[in-house]
């Protein structure tokens, strides 16, 4: 499904990802995890091409990203992100959140839209609030619209870009509980996330990055079992203290 | 000599018997709302773009937006006038150039104060727009685009309504300026309210009543602006937003 091949990129003499190569496959569930600035957030935002790298390409569903001459809002459309602060319209209701691009990008009329948009936020269970706007909402509440936003275009696969990093603890486990769900029903799901209990549940590959380089790639049992190198185990050893 | 004050004057009939003095300022007022709402209209419009282009990922489209606001921003506005009035027929195809002065005087006046006052400011207005689109958070350009919605359409939908909900309050202050600004354009004989008021004086040796009734219109026309532009934000206010409910 997503296929990453020898990806670099740099922002002048600032090399931000090293030789990037992995694959995520159809209904696979891939948890990105390191510390910050390790590139982990650049790198799944190349996936759908918000962020350009200068070496290596991306292959989504068969579709280079890389290609000048790809249509990149049309691989887009079907590519599903979440990211760390939601970017909720604020100047939309919920129900037009879900409307726009269903509507613009996919040429759906009106009502189909709505009717999409509402069974989609009735399953992240917030088909009361649709005429609301996000400002009204609390942050787990606007993250859970983000995901059925996305989930309204009828993605191929999902990316999410540290969902719950910008969250209270105690709304946390509302959005993990959304993508816990997705990720039975079969979807293609890219992570980035500190949440290990989330990777151990759900999780069937597990990504490590540092400065740059993807470190591990391995099967969460064999990843959080025994990690091969020094630095996984380090960042294991510190984040599953507590 | 003690100043004879004498308020009676408006109502005198002019010198040239076109009506009372009275009839001169309002002539003057109309002059100078018809003049500045245009202006308005072409700054906000031209503004827009510009302010847009400034933010384009596109090197040679900002260059030019950016070389355009600074242009205008940075020529004095009776510089720009004179260009517009004097300078820029002379320099037109012959036809054009030509086609202009033998326009009547008047709309020759009110077209190049128009089209001066409008890009001058419309300069101003850039630089709103310009503020008011990185000023939003980097991640809403990315949501939008990342739902699939193209660039122009990201900005269409997503970014510009905010952005122009952000910079009501110092758009206010510009569109308060163009109708200050009007008063420059009196000095290539545009009959605006300044003008008018110049002239009242010339014909009845009255300075004070005459330019404290144009003082009072500037005032009154700036009130009515501000409330128009208090009960513009209140109406596009989002809620849960920004002092929105």
């Amino acid at each position: 499904m997503i296929t990453i091949d020898k990806v670099s990129k740099h922002y002048g003499n600032f090399q931000v990802l090293t030789d990037c190569s992995t694959h995520v496959n159809k209904g696979e569930v891939v948890v990105v995890c390191g510390p910050s600035g390790s590139g982990k957030s650049t790198l799944i935002k190349c996936v759908n091409g918000l962020e350009p790298f200068q070496q290596g390409d991306i292959h989504v569903n068969g579709t280079s990203v890389g290609a000048p001459k790809t249509n990149l809002s049309k691989l887009r459309a079907h590519v599903g992100m979440v990211f760390q602060h939601f970017e909720l319209f604020p100047h939309m209701t919920i129900r037009d959140n879900l409307g726009l691009a269903q509507i613009k990008v996919l040429k759906r009329d009106k009502d189909e839209a709505a009717e999409k948009g509402m069974y989609f936020l009735d399953r992240v269970g917030l088909k009361a609030h649709a005429h609301k706007f996000p400002g009204q909402l609390s942050g787990g509440q606007q993250q859970r619209v983000a995901i059925a936003r996305a989930l309204a275009m009828d993605p191929i696969c999902m990316l999410f870009d540290e969902p719950t990093s910008a969250l209270d603890p105690e709304m946390i486990n509302e959005v993990l509980d959304v993508m816990t769900e997705l990720a039975q029903e079969g979807m293609t799901m890219m992570c980035v996330t500190h949440e290990m209990g989330f990777a151990k549940r759900v999780a069937h590959r597990v990504i490590f990055m540092d400065h740059g380089k993807i470190v591990e790639d391995d099967s969460k049992e064999a990843f959080f079992a025994n990690p091969r190198s020094e630095r996984a185990q380090q960042f294991l050893a510190k984040i599953l203290q507590h | 000599m003690e100043y004879q004050w004498n308020w009676g004057v408006f109502l005198l009939p002019s010198a040239v018997n076109d009506g009372t003095y009275l009839d001169w300022m309002f002539a003057g007022l109309k002059t100078t709302l018809a003049l500045s709402l245009s202006a308005w209209v072409i700054a906000l419009l031209v503004g827009a773009v510009v302010g847009v282009l400034r933010t384009a990922p596109h090197r040679g489209l900002s260059f030019a937006a950016t070389a355009y606001v600074e242009m205008f921003r940075n020529i004095p506005l009776l510089v720009q006038l004179f260009f517009w009035y004097f300078v820029l027929p002379e320099m037109l195809p012959a036809a054009v150039g030509d086609a202009f002065k033998a326009m009547n005087p008047v709309a020759q006046q009110f077209i190049a104060a128009m089209v001066c006052l409008g890009f001058f400011t419309s300069a101003r207005v850039a630089e709103q727009v310009r503020s008011g689109i990185n000023a939003l958070p980097r991640g809403q350009k990315n949501a939008g685009l990342a739902l699939g919605l193209t660039l122009p359409q990201t900005y269409r939908h997503v970014m510009l309504p905010m952005a122009f909900r952000l910079v009501v309050p110092p758009l206010t202050s510009e569109f308060l300026n163009v109708f200050k600004n009007s008063a420059v354009c009196s000095t290539i004989g545009l009959l605006e309210l300044a003008a008018q008021g110049r002239q009242l004086v010339d014909y009845t040796a009255q300075p004070y009543e005459s330019f404290v009734a144009v003082t009072v219109a500037y005032l009154a026309i700036n009130v009515v602006v501000m409330l128009l532009m208090r009960k513009t934000e209140a109406l596009v206010r989002v809620p849960g937003y920004l002092g929105g409910k």
